[in-house]
């Protein structure tokens, strides 16, 4: 853990009007991790991703990659931001992941079909290749995204509440799933749920306005209740971490 | 007897002579080229207008194009030419207002749309001596197409598909997920404006087509029908936009011709009437499947 971040962000400060949703923010991403950033409704977790993925600009502070450049990410969205209906079969979504590799103006080659079907293979998701998004349900869907988000063998995986649209059960794979893209490459799951992803997480990151790390000690009850401004409930999982519990006078303050 | 051969003259004959006419007419040729080339623009065009339900920014830029057309039309220049530029101004406008501001954005459209028609109709109003037919610009007249008309028209479909042919795997990725393209390099904005400007010159060359009210109707008709049937590529859902298009046009022209009617709203109804007898079909065959 001695190594130079892959990611630091240094005193971000930001905002959409007058008002910063964001205030002083330091985080740094390390080669291993795999980071929840959780919070109320509203706190800034879904900007402070878009600060992270270039989407916005910093009012003030830096979001610094190591290297320099943006390295290729693999970016899952939310179900909210695009229309399942859209007419694709799953193998030409999956495709779309590689549209940052050597330029968007290029056409497709051999090696991109050759990364899809890996994907593909990898994800389990080969025999729905020709399926049109609109029917897949919402667990294969969510791999379809993931699939596409790692055709591009990014170096850092980014997911926007990946538990939000799937049953319980899909959770639980999802779960297992990110884990196991961990051993290769950071994991950030933006979520308002950790109990999905409690097993596997290691560093909890808490956004309201200001961001309270919490890396592999022990996130403290006050360290907590003043990220949400409310009383939160813990709940220990053992190894190695306390967690948060789901608690829904925070998801509606 | 003479009465009798004349009365029993087979329908076929006579349909068979008004085709005939129907293609001797150089104007009536013009038309349906016309058509066939606004069902170009209107198919490709039109779906990612529906996908990225851009459809009253469309409408909002070939209103406020009726500014440029009176305003150019009262100095006396050609008012193609004011309608032009109004609306590549109006696309670009809209185009960079519209990053996260939707409320703002939504009640701008309905400035230009109102504001649009306002001072067009005004300095028409104004311009001394005979007046142009407001009707045909509102409600369009196909059969009064010009060839200058019919030529720009062919330029601009190939403009639009050699583009089309090249940015496709950007336009699509745009179309499907923004934010996605965005992170993964794609010039989001870019080709977000290169699309409303290729729609704000597809809207004032389908202003004589179908006229400003009504060409809203071969930018949604066509891809909402190709939709209905299509579910796995985008690619064909653009073919069958287009070629939906071409019967709504042909139709429209065909029943305007027989029927005497109004081509505009010949081609809108025919449009209208075609889809909802795909979404019955898809109604009943849904319901003996489940």
């Amino acid at each position: 853990m001695s190594m130079a971040p892959l990611l630091q962000l240094e005193d971000v400060t930001f905002g959409y009007d007058s008002e910063p949703v964001l205030r002083d923010v330091n985080l740094q991403i390390h080669d291993r991790d795999f980071l929840a950033i959780i919070g109320p409704n509203g706190g800034g977790k879904t900007t402070l991703l878009r600060l992270i993925l270039g989407l916005e600009s910093p009012w003030a502070g830096r979001v610094r990659w190591a290297g320099g450049g943006i390295p290729r990410i693999g970016y899952v969205p939310q179900f909210s931001t695009f229309d399942r209906n859209f007419p694709l079969r799953l193998r030409e979504t999956v495709l779309m992941g590689r549209i940052g590799h050597g330029g968007w103006l290029r056409r497709r080659n051999r090696a991109d079909g050759e990364a899809v079907d890996r994907v593909l293979a990898d994800l389990g998701l080969a025999p729905l290749a020709d399926q049109p998004i609109a029917d897949l349900s919402g667990g294969q869907l969510q791999r379809a995204l993931i699939a596409r988000a790692m055709v591009c063998e990014p170096e850092i995986l980014f997911l926007d509440e990946p538990t939000a649209s799937v049953d319980a059960e899909t959770r639980g794979a999802l779960s297992n799933l990110l884990a196991e893209l961990n051993r290769n490459i950071p994991v950030v799951v933006v979520t308002h749920d950790v109990t999905a992803m409690a097993v596997h997480v290691k560093q909890i990151a808490c956004v309201n306005r200001r961001l309270f790390y919490h890396g592999s000690g022990q996130l403290s009850h006050s360290q907590l209740e003043e990220a949400y401004g409310c009383p939160v409930e813990l709940i220990a999982h053992g190894v190695p971490h306390r967690l948060l519990h789901a608690h829904d006078e925070c998801e509606h303050g | 007897m003479v009465c009798r051969i004349d009365c029993c003259t087979p329908m076929t004959s006579a349909n068979m002579a008004e085709l005939a006419l129907f293609f001797s007419y150089e104007f009536t040729l013009l038309a349906l080229a016309a058509g066939l080339l606004a069902s170009v623009l209107g198919g490709v065009l039109g779906t990612f207008v529906v996908v990225k339900r851009l459809v009253f920014i469309a409408g909002g830029i070939s209103h406020a194009a009726f500014a440029g057309l009176g305003f150019f039309y009262w100095l006396g220049f050609d008012p193609l030419i004011g309608a032009v530029l109004v609306a590549v101004a109006a696309a670009l406008f809209l185009g960079l207002f519209s990053e996260g501001q939707a409320r703002s954005q939504d009640a701008m459209i309905g400035v230009l749309w109102a504001g649009g028609m306002a001072v067009g109709v005004l300095f028409i109003h104004l311009t001394p001596g005979y007046a142009p037919n407001l009707m045909t610009y509102l409600f369009g007249d196909i059969l009064t197409v010009a060839p200058r008309d019919v030529v720009l028209l062919a330029v601009l479909a190939v403009v639009t598909l050699a583009l089309l042919a090249v940015l496709h795997r950007g336009l699509i990725a745009v179309a499907f997920d923004e934010t996605f393209a965005r992170v993964q390099g794609v010039p989001v904005r870019a080709l977000t404006l290169l699309l409303l400007v290729l729609v704000a010159l597809a809207v004032i060359l389908l202003i004589q087509v179908v006229g400003i009210v009504l060409l809203l109707a071969l930018f949604t008709l066509p891809p909402m029908i190709a939709l209905m049937l299509i579910n796995r590529s985008f690619a064909l859902v653009l073919l069958v936009a287009v070629l939906v298009g071409m019967l709504m046009t042909t139709g429209g022209i065909a029943a305007s011709w027989t029927l005497d009617l109004p081509t505009g709203p010949a081609i809108v109804l025919t449009g209208i009437v075609f889809g909802s007898l795909i979404w019955a079909g898809k109604a009943v065959s849904r319901g003996k499947n489940s």
